[in-house]
C-alpha cells in the first residue's frame, strides 16, 4: 500500500513547496512516482475539485480513509484573540473556520505528522506578533504549540521537526524516503529535529572556513573572509545542513558572502538587527556551543598571530 | 444566486464569491482569507532587516521583494550602485520572473484544460498528456527546467528562494568568470527548451510575430510551431472562448523594472531608466499618485486619505457582519483601480503584438493576459545573456561601500514576476519605524473602494456567462490568467483615500485609454 501523503499549508509564504521543487533525485515528480507515495492532496499541486477535497476532508477526519503523513507548512495563526480567524479557510459554504482547527484535527489522524520549515515547526516569522503564530508542538523556544507538548502521532512519534527558512528540499525528500520506507527515524530530543540534518553545524563546509579559522573577519560586505565576528553570522553557532548539502545544487548564502540568519532556530527571525554580531570587546556574545569562554579567546588570538599572509591579503579564493 | 468559490493551486488562501443571474455573473467579490501582519513584524527592527524578513513573504517572488527592499534603502543611504551589481540584480530578477512564467503556465494555468468541462474537446487528451499532475510531460519538464534556471540565483545569491544577497550600494557576491560562465550555460539550457517547446521556433523568428496577422501565419507555418505551447494554447484558447473573458478594469499600471546599468550595450525599452518602463496607461508614472482604501477591508483605525509613507495597519476583523470581506486592501492610482502583471508592463512597454491584439477585439482577455505571460521569457532571457556576458568582459566591483543614516525616508518599487511591487520605509534612530508594502496581487486583487468601484478580477468576472454553477471554469481561468499570489497579498497595506471628485465620474465605469495617437482604447 503507498503511504499517502496530506500537504496542508497554513501561515506562511508557500516557500517550503518551492523549496521542494528544488530537489533533484528524486525530484518532485519521481517523488510522488516512486517511493510508494500517494499526494492526496497538496494546494498548489493537486486538481482536485473544491467538493472533492471537502469530501476527501471528511473521509479522513471519520477514519474511513487512513493518513499516513500530514506535512504542514507555514505557522499556526492563532489570532486575533485566540480564535485563529486571521487565517479561516475558504470552503464553498462559506463556514469561515479556522484553518487551525483542520490542522489540529488532522493531525489526531496521521501516523505521521511533519512540520516543514521554521513556521511550522516553531511559529517563525509571526511569533509573538498581532497573528499570534505558533509552531505544531512548539511556541519559539518552549514546547507546546498546538498540539501541546504531549502530543503523539498515533505511529508513537512527536511531530517530526523540520525547521530552515525554508527548509532544505533536500530534508523534505529525504525525510519522505524514509517514511515511505518505514525506515527508523532518530530525532535530536530537544526540538524534535531528525538527526540525520540537524547535527551538523550551518559552517561545516563553508568555504571560508580557512579565514574562521585565522580569525580573518570582515567588517565591510563583498570581502572573502569570516562574518562571525562582525556581519552576524550564525554559521557556527546553529544546527543545519546548508554547506553540506548545497543549495540548488550549487553554493549557500555563507559561500557567496551573506551571513547565516539563523533560520533554523526557534527564535528566528532574532529580536535584533540583522547583518551585525553582538559583541564584548570585539569577540561575539554568542559563542559555539560548549565553548569555554577565555580559551576561546586565547586561541583566537594565537589564530589570528598565526594567520598566514595569503589569507591576510585575501589571496585565496572561496 | 451567490455561490462561494475557493481556489487551489493558488500561493494562499483566495476566496472568489459570485452572484449570477441566469447564468451570468453579476456581481462578484474577491477575499483574501489570510491576513500575517508583516508591517507591523518590521516595526523597531534594524535598519537592514527588511532585507532578510521581506523576502520571506513570498516564496515564489523572494527575490522582488528583496530588490524592492534594497531600493529603498540605496535611497535612504544615497549610494551609487557599480554597474556589475546593477546587473547581478537584474539577471536575478529576470532570472525569478522566467521561471514564474514557465510555472505559472505549466502548472497553474494550463491544467485546468484538464478540467471536466473540456471531456468533449478533441483537444482534451492532448492537455492531459501536457499538464497531468505530476505526471503530464510539460509539467515534468517545467518542473526539470525551471530548477535549473534557478540555479543562476543560487551561484550569485547563495539559494532560492529567500536569499539576502542584495545590500545597499550593490550586492555581496564577487563571482568569478566560471561562475558568469555557468549562468550563461544554465541561461541558454533553459533557452533551448523554451525555444523548443514553448515557441516551436527561435527567439528571433518569435520576435517577428507582430500582430494579430502575423500569429496566425506563425500557427499555420509548421506542426512544430502548432504543437509548442504556445501553439497548443491559442487552438485551446479559441475553442474555449479565452478570447472573449477576462477583460479587466480599463487600466494597467507598472512601477516599472530592471535598473539600466550607466554603460550598458542594452537601451531601455522606453529610453527611460528601466529597461521596463513605468506606466499608468499611457501616462507617467508617479508614485505620489498611489492610494489605498480600507473601506472594504478588515481594517480599521483611519479613513481618510494616506499615501503609503503615512498610513497604519490595523486589523479589524468582523466577519461577515459588514461591507467588509477581505484582508486585501484596495490600492487605487489617482483613485482608480489598475490590472498589473507581464500584461501591464508590456502594454505599457508598447509591445506591438500585444497592443494590436488589444486593438482587434476591442479590448484585453484572459487569451490576451496569458499569451502575454508566456512569451515574456522570449523578451527578457537575450537581455539577460548581454548583461551575463558585459559582467564578464568587466573588471569593476559589486559594491561601494556605503553609510547608512540614522534616519530617512526611501521607498524602492519594481515588477515581481507578477507585477508591481513597491516597499516604502521610514528609519529613526536607527530602528524601522514604519514599513508598508504594496503587492501586485493587492493591486489585482483588489475589493470595492469606498466608491463601490470592483478591483480588476471583480470587473473581469462582470457578464461572465457561468455553465455550470457546480464548475464555473470560466471564473477560474480569469483569475489564474492574473497569477493569483495570496500569501504576497494577505499581509495588509494601509489606510487611503478614495478617487477625488473629478475622477468619480470616470472610475464608475470602464475608462478607455488610447494606446497610440488617435488609436482605439483598450479596455
Amino acid at each position: 500500500m503507498p503511504k499517502k501523503l496530506y500537504w496542508l499549508q497554513c501561515g506562511g509564504c508557500g516557500g517550503d513547496t518551492w523549496s521542494l521543487f528544488n530537489a533533484e533525485s528524486p525530484d518532485v515528480a519521481q517523488l510522488f512516482d516512486m517511493l510508494n507515495i500517494e499526494l492526496l492532496w497538496h494546494p498548489g499541486l493537486s486538481h482536485k475539485s473544491d467538493d472533492e477535497l471537502q469530501a476527501l476532508n471528511v473521509r479522513l477526519l471519520s477514519g474511513e480513509e487512513k493518513l499516513d503523513i500530514l506535512c504542514v507548512e507555514g505557522a499556526i495563526i492563532r489570532g486575533p484573540g485566540g480564535t485563529g480567524m486571521y487565517d479561516a479557510i475558504s470552503d464553498k459554504n462559506g463556514s469561515g473556520k479556522p484553518k487551525k482547527d483542520l490542522a489540529a484535527s488532522l493531525a489526531k489522524k496521521a501516523e505521521h505528522v511533519i512540520a516543514v520549515g521554521t513556521c511550522a515547526c516553531f511559529g517563525g516569522i509571526g511569533a509573538g506578533s498581532d497573528i499570534e503564530a505558533v509552531g505544531l508542538q512548539f511556541s519559539r523556544w518552549d514546547k507546546g504549540g498546538l498540539l501541546g507538548s504531549e502530543f503523539k502521532a498515533s505511529g508513537g512519534m512527536p511531530v517530526i521537526n523540520l525547521p530552515g527558512c525554508p527548509c532544505h528540499c533536500d530534508v523534505i525528500t529525504g525525510m519522505l524516503s524514509l517514511l515511505s520506507a518505514d525506515m527508523p527515524i532518530k530525532l535530536i530530543e530537544k526540538y524534535q529535529t531528525p538527526v540525520e540534518w540537524y547535527n551538523i553545524m550551518v559552517h561545516q563546509g563553508c568555504t571560508r572556513n580557512e579565514y574562521h579559522e585565522y580569525r580573518i573577519e570582515e567588517k565591510r560586505f563583498g570581502e572573502k573572509g569570516c562574518m562571525f565576528f562582525y556581519l552576524g553570522c550564525h554559521g557556527p553557532l546553529v544546527k543545519g545542513p546548508c554547506n553540506k548539502l548545497l543549495w540548488n545544487r550549487r553554493s549557500s548564502k555563507t559561500r557567496v558572502g551573506v551571513p547565516c540568519f539563523g533560520c533554523t532556530l526557534p527564535d528566528f527571525p532574532q529580536p535584533y538587527p540583522f547583518f551585525e554580531t553582538r559583541n564584548i570587546e570585539g569577540i561575539p556574545i554568542k559563542l559555539p556551543s560548549g565553548v569555554n569562554r577565555p580559551h576561546y579567546m586565547a586561541y583566537k588570538g594565537m589564530a589570528a598571530a598565526a594567520a598566514p599572509e595569503r589569507l591576510k591579503e585575501r589571496k585565496t579564493g572561496i | 444566486m451567490k455561490r462561494i468559490f475557493p481556489m487551489n493551486r493558488v500561493e494562499g488562501d483566495l476566496k472568489i464569491t459570485l452572484e449570477t443571474d441566469k447564468g451570468v455573473v453579476s456581481e462578484a467579490w474577491s477575499s483574501g482569507t489570510m491576513y500575517r501582519g508583516f508591517e507591523n513584524i518590521m516595526i523597531g527592527r534594524g535598519s537592514l532587516d527588511g532585507l532578510v524578513i521581506t523576502p520571506r513573504i513570498c516564496g515564489i517572488c523572494s527575490t522582488s521583494h528583496l530588490y524592492a527592499a534594497v531600493k529603498a534603502l540605496d535611497m535612504i543611504c544615497q549610494t551609487d550602485v557599480p554597474d556589475n551589481a546593477v546587473r547581478v540584480r537584474n539577471i536575478c530578477l529576470m532570472t525569478e520572473m522566467i521561471q514564474n512564467d514557465a510555472r505559472q503556465a505549466a502548472l497553474l494555468f494550463m491544467p485546468d484544460f484538464c478540467n471536466s468541462r473540456y471531456a468533449d474537446s478533441q483537444l482534451y487528451e492532448e492537455a492531459f498528456r501536457r499538464y497531468a499532475q505530476l505526471k503530464g510531460q510539460m509539467a515534468i519538464e517545467t518542473i526539470r527546467e525551471s530548477k535549473q534556471l534557478l540555479e543562476i540565483i543560487a551561484i550569485l545569491g547563495g539559494q532560492w528562494p529567500h536569499s539576502s544577497f542584495m545590500v545597499p550600494g550593490g550586492v555581496v557576491c564577487v563571482p568569478g568568470a566560471t561562475d558568469i560562465s555557468n549562468c550563461r550555460y544554465l541561461l541558454n539550457t533553459f533557452r533551448r527548451w523554451y525555444e523548443k517547446r514553448f515557441l516551436g521556433c527561435g527567439i528571433e523568428r518569435w520576435a517577428e510575430v507582430r500582430s494579430m496577422a502575423d500569429l496566425n501565419i506563425w500557427l499555420e507555418e509548421s506542426e512544430s510551431h502548432r504543437n509548442s505551447e504556445i501553439g497548443f494554447f491559442i487552438r485551446f484558447s479559441k475553442e474555449a472562448g479565452l478570447d472573449k473573458i477576462g477583460r479587466g478594469c480599463g487600466h494597467f499600471i507598472s512601477f516599472g523594472a530592471l535598473d539600466m546599468p550607466e554603460h550598458t550595450e542594452i537601451k531601455s525599452l522606453n529610453g527611460g531608466k528601466t529597461l521596463l518602463p513605468a506606466g499608468f496607461d499611457l501616462t507617467p508614472f508617479h508614485q505620489r499618485n498611489i492610494t489605498e482604501d480600507i473601506s472594504h477591508s478588515w481594517f480599521g483605525g483611519h479613513l481618510e486619505p494616506k499615501h503609503p509613507f503615512e498610513g497604519v495597519t490595523k486589523p479589524y476583523a468582523t466577519g461577515s457582519e459588514d461591507k467588509r470581506y477581505s484582508w486585501a486592501k484596495a490600492p487605487r492610482y489617482e483613485g482608480l483601480p489598475a490590472e498589473t502583471g507581464p500584461l501591464a508592463d508590456m502594454i505599457i512597454a508598447g509591445h506591438p503584438l500585444l497592443l494590436n491584439l488589444a486593438e482587434i477585439s476591442g479590448g484585453v482577455s484572459v487569451f490576451v493576459r496569458q499569451l502575454a505571460r508566456m512569451i515574456r521569457p522570449a523578451l527578457l532571457i537575450p537581455f539577460a545573456d548581454i548583461w551575463l556576458k558585459e559582467i564578464s568582459a568587466s573588471k569593476e566591483n559589486f559594491f561601494k561601500d556605503y553609510e547608512m543614516p540614522e534616519s530617512g525616508d526611501g521607498f524602492g518599487l519594481t515588477q515581481a514576476p507578477r507585477g508591481a511591487i513597491g516597499h516604502w520605509v521610514k528609519i529613526r534612530d536607527s530602528q524601522i519605524e514604519k514599513y508598508q508594502i504594496i503587492t501586485p496581487t493587492a493591486w489585482n486583487a483588489s475589493p470595492r473602494d469606498s466608491n463601490g468601484v470592483r478591483g480588476p478580477w471583480e470587473e473581469s468576472l462582470i457578464g461572465v456567462e457561468i455553465r455550470d454553477d457546480d464548475n464555473p471554469i470560466e471564473a477560474q481561468h480569469i483569475i489564474r490568467s492574473f497569477d493569483p499570489c495570496m500569501v504576497c497579498t494577505v499581509h495588509a497595506i494601509n489606510p487611503s483615500p478614495g478617487p477625488s471628485p473629478e475622477r468619480r465620474g470616470e472610475s464608475s465605469v470602464y475608462s478607455p485609454f488610447p494606446f497610440r495617437e488617435g488609436g482605439r482604447g483598450v479596455r
